[in-house]
């Protein structure tokens, strides 16, 4: 049994799971940086111990760190999150050579398919079809050219192991060669601290689709349905659902069959992702294997809301070494979910933001469920990740759910740094997307409409706020209102006084 | 007595008339009644129907949201006259705290328009700095692993 979880993460999925282990009966360890020191997770957890300044790199990343506060809090089991070291076979190596349970599959497991080439390999030997690529015989971009030639243009220049979108270039013409191979190499070293690279055909519009599996170290391998992660901007998912709108159902079969074929060839235990891309209409789609995350998703709440399981928890019981005890035939799909990230950024602009949250105020309703890691007062710092929170909207249908989750968003107060709001609220609106007629390319070949000015109305009332603002609610500033702010630029006097 | 107060953001600038509860923009013909809501919200009443919203400062920046659409502006006596905040200057700077990852440039190189001529980095993502126009680089004011702030002067442009 698991008797107490340290949580190597932060935010909004570190809050979940310190939820997960208090319904469970199970202690729990959160570990921060300087720069959490006053998040929620920190103060939701039973035990909070630092572990450094806010670089990840000296906190997050840091298996010496985090093997340390594991043993000074007595913890017997460590729960990776997503991101950070989650998808790290040495740290999972580490965890077990320190007598700590990893909750999640084993390392060897992690380095397969953690090793794009390697995967493939694995999942195509289990009959599972992969998109066409190549490694290249050197890193060199004459090598490259080479293997692109062969694959075909346009080209998907890829970490070889990386994930998450992070380290990835799209190249349409030999003059872009160099160039982008050059960001993915310094992104992919970033990233993963290895900037190997390959190349894969870019399958044009197609959807991603992502089967969610289980497994149990006896063998048994569960799927928990797709979920379709087409909405991306430059591979980052925006919003995702569960289940895939327009999979046909003989389809959905193929593909579910497939996922559990290549999680039980590798031997997976634990939750894991199969990502699919899936090209075509009907009964006649076609589906590729794209990777594997050997890991909790971002986007796993959609999958929780229409199976009615919970992952993490499944995931904590899993790891204390119980067997699945569910059936396949067990698990249903009920109605249909949609989540939404919400980011600090400028989505005009397309920047990521930082600011500190001068009002914080969340959306509530039935069937509403909001995974946040921040609170009002708290700075989104430049350091991690910009998502917010996660806005995941349930109902008996598609167009139910789009409907609560366009209602909730023009509800929740985000005030004092930028977000993406209105460009979810666009991207819901689209007919497009109400009608799921999309691919992995929609937001891209959309983004100028998608961030488009506001209506008027909406832009004079605002006007009309910040003017009502400066009248009642706060002190008069300074002469010069630039100089007070550049001496204290987040001072805040709160909302407006009535 | 009505405040008569400019009102600026990145969509434009207006002269906003505040007195008791209504507020009015009259360049743009509108008028707003105003009503407090529950938990800091406030509610805004004009003959096409209602929009709710709600507003707090962070510093010199006075933020507004309605309806899911979120602004900064800044707020300052109609007096004072026109503000330059944020328009038409050429400021090569990072929209945020930055670490510069790359420096493409050196004084002196002519570049054309659209041309990459830093590479920050912030959350993990990269942010290229772009030349607005044909140009020659006149001044780098950054090296490389630097970390910068916004609104600093990351290279002049002739």
């Amino acid at each position: 049994m698991i008797r107490r979880v340290l949580i190597a993460n932060r935010g909004e999925i570190a809050l979940r799971i310190v939820r997960a282990c208090r319904a469970m009966g199970i202690g729990s360890v959160a570990v921060y940086s300087e720069a959490d020191a006053d998040a929620p997770f920190v103060a939701a957890a039973d035990t909070a111990i630092p572990i450094g300044p806010p670089p990840a790199i000296d906190s997050y990343l840091s298996i010496p760190r985090i093997l340390d506060a594991a043993r000074r809090a007595g913890a017997d089991a460590i729960h990776p999150g997503y991101g950070f070291l989650s998808e790290n076979a040495s740290f999972a190596r580490a965890c077990e050579a320190a007598g700590v349970t990893f909750v999640g599959p084993p390392a060897d497991v992690i380095a397969r398919m953690g090793s794009k080439p390697a995967a493939r390999a694995a999942v195509s030997a289990a009959g599972v079809p992969v998109v066409p690529g190549e490694t290249p015989a050197t890193q060199e971009p004459r090598d490259f050219g080479d293997a692109i030639a062969r694959v075909g243009w346009p080209a998907l220049i890829k970490a070889a192991h990386g994930g998450g979108g992070r380290g990835m270039r799209v190249v349409r013409s030999p003059a872009d060669l160099a160039e982008a191979i050059a960001a993915a190499r310094r992104e992919a070293e970033r990233a993963f601290g290895n900037g190997e690279l390959y190349v894969e055909r870019v399958v044009e519009r197609a959807r991603h689709i992502e089967v969610q599996i289980f497994g149990d170290r006896e063998g048994r391998v569960l799927h928990f349905f797709e979920r379709d992660c087409s909405l991306q901007r430059r591979h980052q998912k925006v919003i995702e659902e569960a289940p895939a709108p327009t999979l046909a159902a003989s389809v959905r079969d193929r593909l579910t069959r497939a996922a559990v074929a290549a999680a039980r060839a590798v031997g997976y235990v634990n939750a894991g992702t199969i990502e699919f891309l899936v090209e075509g209409e009907g009964d006649a789609a076609r589906f590729f294997f794209l990777e594997m995350n050997t890991r909790l998703q971002v986007e796993h709440p959609v999958t929780e809301a229409v199976t009615g399981v919970d992952l993490v928890q499944l995931q904590l019981q899993i790891a204390a070494g119980l067997p699945l005890t569910l059936a396949q035939d067990d698990l249903t799909i009920r109605g249909h979910a949609v989540e939404c990230r919400v980011y600090a950024e400028d989505s005009r602009r397309l920047l990521p933001q930082a600011g500190r949250l001068v009002r914080y105020r969340e959306p509530r309703g039935a069937g509403l469920r909001i995974d946040a890691g921040v609170r009002e007062g708290q700075t989104v710092t430049v350091h991690y990740d910009p998502m917010i929170a996660k806005l995941i909207a349930h109902a008996d249908t598609r167009k139910a759910a789009i409907d609560r989750a366009s209602a909730a968003l023009r509800e929740y107060d985000i005030l004092g740094v930028k977000h993406n709001i209105p460009f979810l609220l666009a991207l819901l609106a689209r007919p497009e997307v109400r009608r799921s007629a999309i691919d992995t390319r929609f937001i891209d070949d959309h983004l100028e409409e998608l961030s488009a000015r506001p209506s008027d109305r909406h832009l004079h009332a605002a006007v009309a706020l910040a003017a009502l603002a400066e009248v009642r609610g706060t002190a008069p500033q300074a002469a010069d209102s630039g100089a007070a702010a550049a001496a204290d630029p987040w001072q805040t006097l709160g909302p407006i006084a009535w | 007595m009505p405040r008569r107060l400019r009102v600026s953001n990145e969509f434009g600038d207006w002269v906003v008339e505040v007195s008791g509860d209504r507020v009015s923009i009259p360049a743009a013909n509108v008028e707003f009644h105003i009503r407090a809501g529950a938990d800091g919200r406030i509610h805004l009443e004009d003959p096409d129907g209602e929009l709710t919203g709600t507003a707090a400062r962070a510093g010199g920046t006075i933020w507004s949201a309605v309806e899911g659409d979120v602004f900064a502006s800044r707020v300052q006596d109609a007096a004072a006259g026109a503000t330059t905040a944020g328009r038409g200057h050429e400021l090569l700077a990072s929209p945020m705290p930055a670490t510069v990852v790359r420096v493409a440039v050196r004084p002196g190189d002519r570049v054309s328009a659209g041309d990459t001529l830093m590479v920050l980095e912030a959350m993990k993502m990269e942010l290229p700095i772009r030349a607005p126009r044909d140009a020659t680089v006149a001044a780098v004011h950054c090296v490389e692993g630097q970390l910068v702030q916004p609104d600093q002067n990351l290279v002049d442009l002739t």
